[in-house]
């Protein structure tokens, strides 16, 4: 049996696409997992979907369509009962990962590159919401939010995506009015354009969550020695003759950054949170889940 | 050369370069290093943080410390440092004159001789003095030269194995007259005086100073090894009186296979003080014989190596007389004087011709023996023919026989007259004749004729041709009186006069031993005197260089014979094995009373021993000290810069030093390693087969059979691992060219047409197997369609195959025989095929059967080969699940034949590893009778 030898440029484009496409399902199965371990930590509580679920029977009153009846109930007595669904209504949630350069550093070989464990996260907490029964969707409209396991797919592709330039400003526009939001970046860019987008969002109703995200090695600048540093795309260099002598003018500027920035969302009624390269997703989901919750209107 | 802290310096003005190393500070200081670049994506927060400008970044100090001396060792490095520099003054730069000894005294020192002179010309060199060299004992005109030109010739320099004799000497003190100006001298003796060296020590320090080199150690020298009645007697001597020392002697000779090797040892000890040590060594005369030199162990020089010769080869002498009925007196035996003559140097044969001829001595005596038996004379003429050397002494029978009267005989000299002749007896005219001189040609010419050797009868040569040039000893009127003519390789002597005292005072005189000797009938024990070997010419076969090492002589010319005894050895006689006629002389350079004589200086001259501090350059030592420095370097400087981390670094610097601590005495280990040794995988597998018992198959070649033959011992060794106490491994395919087969009891060989005979190693290697108890299996899986193995082709292959191996005579198992029950109880044996006989060694014929008891008493071994055609591999043969391979026979009959072939199997094993044991137990019967029960 011959087999028609397939076209070289087809199979290399095949080559690629599966290369490309391998890095997909771990960063789904990754947060499949993460999402179920969130949802074993809350000891089995489970939201209720848009109507399907029971939430109790009460006595039918005048004015509830006799569709609304709960046959199997009432028969066991004369007293006629409607059996009503949990009240809930979807909410919209929005979603951005930073996809710029600065992201893509990590300090060590240990550690993952800070774009990988903000996807991470950013995709977890996307399943939690679809399981929920929440509409996921990114900001700018590009991928417009919509509910069901093809979405967190859909999600999931969408954030592979990598941007060129070294720091990436929050996409604000397509924001839906009253939804929530989720921002996950290493915030070190420009700080306007953060606070324009997010004073962007206030104005539309639309409250959220910050996580930024950093290396290790950026929180405790551990450089000694004459030393440039550069960013990720090499656009913007700093060059210092005694590294360590810098540490503690930098320290300080990372804390004002991080205070200007729970200021803004104090401001826009946000909430701010970090994380860590070095330390376990697993605390940063549970926090997201929670503070995703309580910013829920 | 400047010296500074006692190392010296070629090149001292480099070291100024050291002081450039404060500059060097400054510079290295004011250069940080180069920034590292690191990736940081928080870099938008350090934007506009100024460097303080009081911090500047520096080289670390102990960087700089590490630069600094990195060049500083390579400044020193250049500048040539020399530790232990010779303090010689350099102002003295008139010539220097080498005034070697160079002889077999110090060869055995002669690697540190050559340093040392090395050494001294490359100190001339440097301080750019002439340097002529003077050999004593080879003089040759004295050339100023420079000395680098002298370090080429160094390496062909070699010491001669003589001392400066007088004539040397007299040739040296003449190049030296022929000298030009004032040179200073530096002799280097080898520590033994000989006459005119103090006349030489005038001379030369007329002329400038004289510094001696001489080695502290004492020469030590061998004389030549002395025969005497109960041994060899070997002397060694030295120069110096010292503390008590012990020596080995080896005795070298050749082994009846011709190699060289050492036959004997004998240790010498010199007493506390004494110069001489001595010892015996007795051997039998057959290693005798054989010897070829004495030498001192480690000690490499021709005065420590003493030659043997033919007076420790004791030649076999055969004496024959006439068979005679009367017992007669002793005295008048015709061999009593001979007797006396050749019982001290020589080995005695006597009896009949007839026993003595198949002994082949070196010489056959036959005293006053007329006629031989025809066969007896073809045989002593083949073997004087091939080289031995009949001597005849007349005698009233020889004189009454018809012997060599018509025509020559062939065992006969010379024609002979009826009746010979007497003088000066009562009934004859004359005196008795003495004897004339002998004449230049003759064997004996040199010998000194007594007076009292008279002739009163002799029988008398027909004048023939070749009578004149036959006569070898005449009597004062010219009768012959010995001749000697050549047969063959040998020679026949007749003396015309008998072997006793009847009819002359010959054989009484001293003047016979000598020309028995002389005719090498004897070999004299003593070494002969100058006098015995007047008039004699030797030739040099092997000469000994300085070294003591044997090489031929070549073109050298022939020797007089007093020279060679008594003469001191030089260029003229050197030291070696000589040859004269049929006799071997070895020339010593030690002669028997020669005493090794210390060297005295005087006090003037300047004695020092070797071994003086040798100038060490450390130059490289330095530069290699600066490179790893440099490579320290760059470690620090990568760590430094942060290229590296710590950890990384000091892994790095680790591995660098292991590596370097490793590199030495790997070199010395890859020597080693060359030396063949087995394989540690060969090791490996045979301490596997040794350990368990495995089964084993010959591999014919033929993938098929030997696949089958592997499968086939497969499940036999199953068989047994499941049904007796027999546990074999995993079987075996052999290879008989290359494997060893000791290590399996049986060997399964199936047979096939084409196989190749195995080569003679292997036959020696499978005769031993079977010698030692192993056991061949032979199956040409044919099922023996001939009838009888004859004819068909994988027969005929086995017929090849076993020709020469060591097979004893064979049978068809016989009904009683061990096989049948060494297990199992079995009728036939059959494999896959059922009906070919099975034959195994045969019984002995006088085996019988006891009373009582159904099986006779068979023989005690195992049988070594069994042979057989059932090719039973393909009946046992399994595959790696334990099915069987091949099917045998039809429905159950076949599994009733495959049981039984793996019985046979069983009983097989059970026979080569038991032996006899069940055969043994038809003696159960009698013993337990025995035991009353």
């Amino acid at each position: 049996m011959t087999r028609p030898a397939a076209h070289p440029a087809a199979s290399a484009l095949r080559h690629r696409a599966e290369a490309e496409a391998s890095a997909l399902p771990p960063l789904l199965v990754q947060a499949r997992q993460l999402a179920g371990a969130v949802l074993m930590g809350e000891h089995g509580r489970r939201r209720a979907g848009t109507g399907d679920d029971f939430w109790q029977y009460r006595p039918a009153q005048p004015g509830d369509s006799r569709r609304m009846i709960d046959h199997r109930r009432s028969a066991r007595g004369d007293v006629q009962f409607v059996r009503e669904r949990e009240w809930q209504i979807a909410q919209t949630v929005h979603l951005w990962v930073d996809a710029g350069a600065s992201m893509r550093f990590a300090s060590g070989a240990k550690l993952p590159q800070k774009a990988e464990r903000a996807r991470l996260l950013g995709l977890a907490a996307a399943v939690l919401m679809v399981q929920g029964g929440e509409r996921v969707g990114l900001t700018g409209g590009s991928l417009p939010p919509r509910r069901g396991n093809v979405q967190i797919l859909r999600l999931a592709e969408a954030l592979m995506d990598d941007a060129a330039e070294d720091y990436a400003p929050p996409n604000d526009r397509a924001l839906i009015p009253h939804a929530r939001a989720l921002f996950i970046s290493d915030f070190l860019g420009p700080f306007d354009a953060l606070e324009q987008a997010l004073s962007k969002a206030a104005a539309r109703g639309v409250r959220g969550v910050l996580l930024q995200v950093l290396d290790p090695a950026e929180e405790a600048f551990p450089f000694a020695g004459r030393t440039l540093f550069e960013s990720i795309g090499g656009a913007v260099t700093h060059e210092t003759l005694k590294a360590s002598a810098l540490q503690a003018r930098y320290l300080d500027r990372l804390a004002e950054r991080r205070a200007a920035l729970e200021r803004l969302c104090h401001e826009a009624g946000w909430r701010f949170g970090r994380h860590h390269t070095g330390d376990p997703a697993q605390a940063a989901l549970m926090w997201l889940y929670h503070a995703l919750e309580r910013t829920a209107p | 050369m400047t010296t500074i802290a006692g190392i010296g310096f070629t090149a001292p003005w480099l070291l100024l370069g050291l002081l450039a190393l404060p500059v060097l500070w400054f510079l290295l200081r004011a250069v940080p290093p180069a920034p590292k670049r690191q990736p940081f994506p928080a870099v938008t927060l350090l934007l506009g943080l100024k460097d303080d400008q009081s911090l500047s970044d520096r080289t670390p100090w102990w960087l700089l410390l590490l630069r600094m001396a990195a060049v500083a060792a390579a400044i020193l490095g250049l500048a040539g440092p020399v530790l232990n520099p010779s303090t010689e003054d350099t102002a003295a730069r008139a010539p220097l004159l080498v005034v070697l000894d160079a002889s077999w005294a110090g060869a055995a020192d002669w690697q540190q001789t050559s340093a040392q002179l090395a050494q001294q010309l490359e100190d001339a060199g440097r301080a750019e003095r002439p340097v002529a060299l003077l050999r004593l004992n080879a003089p040759e005109p004295l050339q100023f030269r420079a000395a680098s030109s002298w370090q080429r010739q160094l390496a062909g320099l070699e010491p001669l194995p003589w001392q400066p004799g007088e004539a040397q000497l007299q040739a040296a003190t003449e190049v030296l007259a022929a000298a030009q100006g004032a040179f200073d001298t530096v002799w280097f003796s080898d520590g033994l005086d000989y006459p005119g060296r103090d006349g030489l020590i005038a001379t030369l320090s007329e002329r400038g100073a004289i510094e001696v080199y001489e080695q502290p150690a004492p020469v030590l020298g061998l004389r030549p090894a002395a025969y005497t009645t109960d041994g060899i007697e070997i002397t060694a001597l030295r120069s110096r009186a010292g503390p008590a020392q012990q020596v080995t002697v080896l005795a070298q000779g050749r082994d009846p296979g011709g190699t060289a090797r050492t036959l004997a040892t004998l240790p010498l000890r010199f007493g506390d003080g004494a110069v001489e040590a001595s010892a015996g060594l007795s051997l039998p005369a057959e290693l005798r014989a054989r010897l070829t030199r004495f030498e001192i162990q480690g000690q490499r020089s021709a005065g420590a190596v003493a030659l043997t010769d033919d007076s420790l080869r004791r030649r076999e002498v055969a004496l024959v007389a006439a068979q005679s009925e009367d017992e007669g007196l002793a005295l008048l035996s015709p061999l009593h004087y001979l007797r006396q003559a050749l019982e001290p140097s020589a080995e005695l044969l006597e009896g009949a011709l007839p026993d003595l001829l198949p002994a082949n001595p070196d010489v056959i005596v036959l005293a006053d023996v007329a006629q031989l038996a025809p066969d007896q004379e073809a045989g002593v003429i083949e073997w004087v023919e091939n080289g031995g050397l009949l001597l005849r002494f007349a005698g009233p029978r020889l004189a009454a026989s018809d012997t060599a009267r018509a025509g020559e005989a062939p065992l006969m000299p010379v024609r002979l007259r009826i009746g010979g002749r007497s003088i000066g007896g009562a009934m004859s005219w004359g005196e008795p004749k003495t004897l004339a001189p002998f004449a230049e040609g003759s064997p004996f010419y040199g010998l000194e004729v007594p007076d009292e050797v008279a002739v009163t009868s002799q029988v008398v040569a027909q004048p023939d041709p070749q009578l004149a040039e036959r006569v070898i000893a005449e009597l004062a009127d010219g009768t012959p009186l010995v001749t000697r003519k050549t047969l063959g390789q040998g020679q026949v002597v007749l003396f015309h006069v008998t072997a006793n005292a009847e009819w002359s005072s010959l054989p009484l005189s001293g003047l016979f031993v000598s020309m028995l000797e002389r005719l090498a009938v004897s070999s004299s024990a003593a070494v002969p005197s100058a006098e015995d070997l007047e008039g004699t010419t030797w030739t040099p076969v092997e000469v000994l260089d300085g070294f003591g090492r044997s090489e031929t002589a070549g073109t050298l010319p022939g020797v007089k014979g007093p020279d060679l005894v008594a003469a001191a050895a030089g260029p003229e006689l050197r030291p070696g094995v000589y040859s004269g006629g049929r006799r071997v002389l070895a020339r010593n350079v030690l002669r028997p009373d020669d005493a090794l004589q210390l060297a005295r200086w005087p006090a003037t001259v300047d004695v020092s021993a070797y071994g003086a501090p040798q100038e060490q350059p450390l130059g490289g030592a330095f530069l290699t000290l600066a490179l790893a420095l440099l490579a320290l370097d760059v470690l620090g400087t990568l760590l430094v810069s942060g290229l590296l981390a710590p950890r990384r670094a000091a892994l790095m610097l680790a591995g660098a030093l292991a590596l370097a601590a490793a590199t030495v005495p790997q070199e010395a280990r890859a020597q080693q390693a060359a030396a063949p040794l087995p394989s540690a995988a060969e090791d490996a597998r045979a301490a596997d087969l040794a350990a368990e018992l495995v089964l084993a198959h010959v591999l014919t070649g033929d993938a098929e059979v030997d696949r089958i033959a592997a499968a086939g011992l497969r499940g036999l060794s199953d068989t047994l691992f499941f049904r007796t106490s027999v546990e074999p491994a995993e079987p075996a395919g052999v290879d008989l060219e290359r494997d060893e087969l000791a290590f399996f009891p049986l060997l399964y060989w199936p047979v096939t047409r084409d196989q190749p005979l195995p080569s003679a190693a292997a036959y020696a290697k499978l005769n031993t197997y079977l010698r030692a108890g192993g056991m061949i299996l032979f199956d040409t899986r044919d099922a023996d369609l001939a009838g009888a193995g004859a004819s068909s082709p994988a027969a005929r292959r086995l017929q090849q195959i076993a020709l020469p191996l060591d097979i004893p005579p064979l049978e068809v198992v016989p009904q009683d025989h061990v096989l049948t029950r060494a297990f199992y109880l079995l009728q036939d044996f059959p494999g896959r095929h059922t009906r070919g006989p099975v034959w195994v060694e045969a019984a002995p014929p006088d085996a019988e059967q006891a009373e009582g008891i159904p099986f006779r008493n068979l023989n005690d071994g195992v049988t070594p080969v069994v042979i057989g055609g059932n090719d039973w591999a393909a009946a046992w043969a399994v595959d790696g699940n334990g099915r069987p391979l091949l099917p045998v026979g039809r429905g159950y009959a076949g599994e009733r034949q495959r049981e039984l072939a793996f019985r046979f199997g069983v009983n097989l094993v059970m026979h080569v590893l038991t032996g006899n044991y069940k055969s043994d137990q038809v003696h159960v019967p009698a013993l337990l009778d025995r035991l009353g029960q």
